[in-house]
């Protein structure tokens, strides 16, 4: 079966702000894992299920590639979310877009939430999955996407409207 | 309706917004919510900024896409590694066997070295040229699943997307004659461009391929062969264009191959003076 570039380039966008999401707006970052996605989904393109859910196969090599990577990183002596936290603030803005400027807030507190609320904010509310895929790209059980999204959504409340100052609270990942 | 199904979870109510929740319990919700202006009041704040994530989002990640992330060029990108991975850990393995001296060869800009090579003068071009036939042969034909990338099945796709990527319109031989069925075909790069390399294999699993390249390296258009560690290949030029047939096979039954190849190239107007050098057909 030959790759269909047109259908994969079809979910580009979406991966991209999955990935954005994942890595806090570093959007460098974000394209790094978004190329890895891409070249590990063509590399495997044979053995994929050609009648499969093509945007969620993407979507879960894309995850799994993080996770791996983040697993990488903390061998290495990264304490991963929480360095990454510190520097959540200057890469949010660092996406220097007027259209960062102006979710600015909201961005900065979305980058605050951990990691596994930030996945289902966006896999639910952005790109528009059903808890059931979200669960399946996740590799988490529905009850559990569920969950993770009620506590990501009172959180990030929470965090506007404490109206959070910039160089106030240290962003912490604690649940 | 029951005290129960009044009982409203934070999960249901995050269902809710999603429209995730069955009627029945997308009812109970709005039951509990009219009771609850506070509930409902924080459900709308939610709301909000789901809606503003989103546009957020897509203002960010909006924009041009990249073009390390267009999906030709990683696919290139992807073939063009493995390919060298394979053929460099091929080369490793006969480093002091003919392919030791024909790396040198290649590198070698004047071509002045290919006349130390048995049957020279065909120049580094023609070695580069069967080098890579024999080498494509080598990984590929080993291959139980992927053996090639487009397969006999889709025909008229391989010919048109190999035809395109060659720049001129490819001819896929019929070897029936000799007992070869057509696997498919897989697009590769070299170092003159797209190449093509087509896979046959007959009843008992012996394979052969047809190798394409487009370059050219001169002299009268004859078969030559050459032999690279156990595998053969009839190869000719003609109108800046390389072809080989590369095989285990015997010689004598490549060369028949080769010369119906090269039979039906010409047969399809490639060529303007048909003619079998070396063998009168």
């Amino acid at each position: 079966m030959p790759v269909d570039a047109a259908l994969i380039e079809a979910h580009i966008p979406g991966l991209r702000r999955f990935a954005s999401a994942l890595h806090r707006g570093d959007r460098e970052r974000a394209d790094d894992l978004v190329q890895d996605c891409l070249e590990r989904a063509l590399s495997r393109w044979q053995s994929r299920r050609p009648d499969g859910d093509l945007r969620g196969w993407l979507y879960t090599i894309l995850y799994n590639r993080f996770l791996t990577d983040q697993q990488r990183q903390k061998r290495r002596g990264i304490h991963g979310e929480l360095a990454e936290a510190v520097e959540s603030d200057r890469l949010v803005v660092k996406g220097g877009q007027e259209a960062a400027l102006e979710h600015r807030d909201l961005l900065r507190a979305f980058a605050v939430l951990p990691e596994e609320q930030r996945s289902v904010l966006v896999l639910v509310g952005v790109e528009d999955l059903s808890y059931d895929e979200a669960a399946r790209v996740l590799g988490v059980p529905i009850g559990t996407v569920m969950s993770r999204l009620s506590r990501g959504r009172e959180r990030l409340r929470q965090l506007l409207n404490k109206d959070v100052e910039p160089s106030g609270e240290k962003p912490r990942n604690i649940e | 309706m029951s005290a129960a199904s009044d009982a409203v979870d934070e999960q249901e109510l995050s269902a809710y917004l999603d429209g995730q929740l069955p009627p029945d319990r997308a009812a109970a919700v709005e039951g509990y919510l009219a009771a609850h202006p506070e509930v409902q009041a924080r459900l709308r704040q939610y709301a909000q900024q789901q809606q503003e994530l989103r546009a957020a989002w897509v203002a960010q990640s909006g924009g041009p896409v990249p073009s390390r992330l267009r999906v030709a060029r990683l696919e290139a990108a992807l073939r063009g590694r493995l390919y060298q991975r394979l053929t460099a850990a091929a080369a490793a393995v006969l480093l002091f066997a003919a392919g030791g001296i024909g790396g040198w060869i290649a590198r070698d800009p004047g071509g002045r070295l290919a006349l130390l090579m048995p049957g020279g003068g065909s120049g580094a071009a023609a070695h580069t040229f069967t080098s890579d036939a024999i080498e494509a042969y080598r990984v590929f034909s080993v291959e139980v699943r992927h053996p090639v990338e487009v397969d006999a099945e889709h025909e008229a796709h391989l010919v048109q997307w190999l035809s395109k990527r060659l720049g001129r319109p490819l001819v896929v031989p019929d070897l029936t004659k000799l007992g070869y069925q057509l696997m498919g075909g897989r697009l590769l790069p070299s170092e003159s461009g797209p190449a093509a390399q087509l896979m046959y294999e007959d009843g008992k699993g012996s394979r052969l391929t047809a190798y394409y390249e487009p370059v050219g390296f001169g002299g009268a258009t004859e078969f030559r062969y050459r032999e690279s560690d156990g595998i053969g290949t009839f190869y000719w030029s003609e109108e800046g264009f390389g072809y080989a047939i590369a095989g285990k096979a015997d010689r004598d039954r490549l060369l028949k191959a080769a010369e119906i190849v090269y039979q039906q190239i010409s047969a399809s107007g490639g060529d303007k003076n048909p003619k079998l050098p070396g063998k009168a057909s």
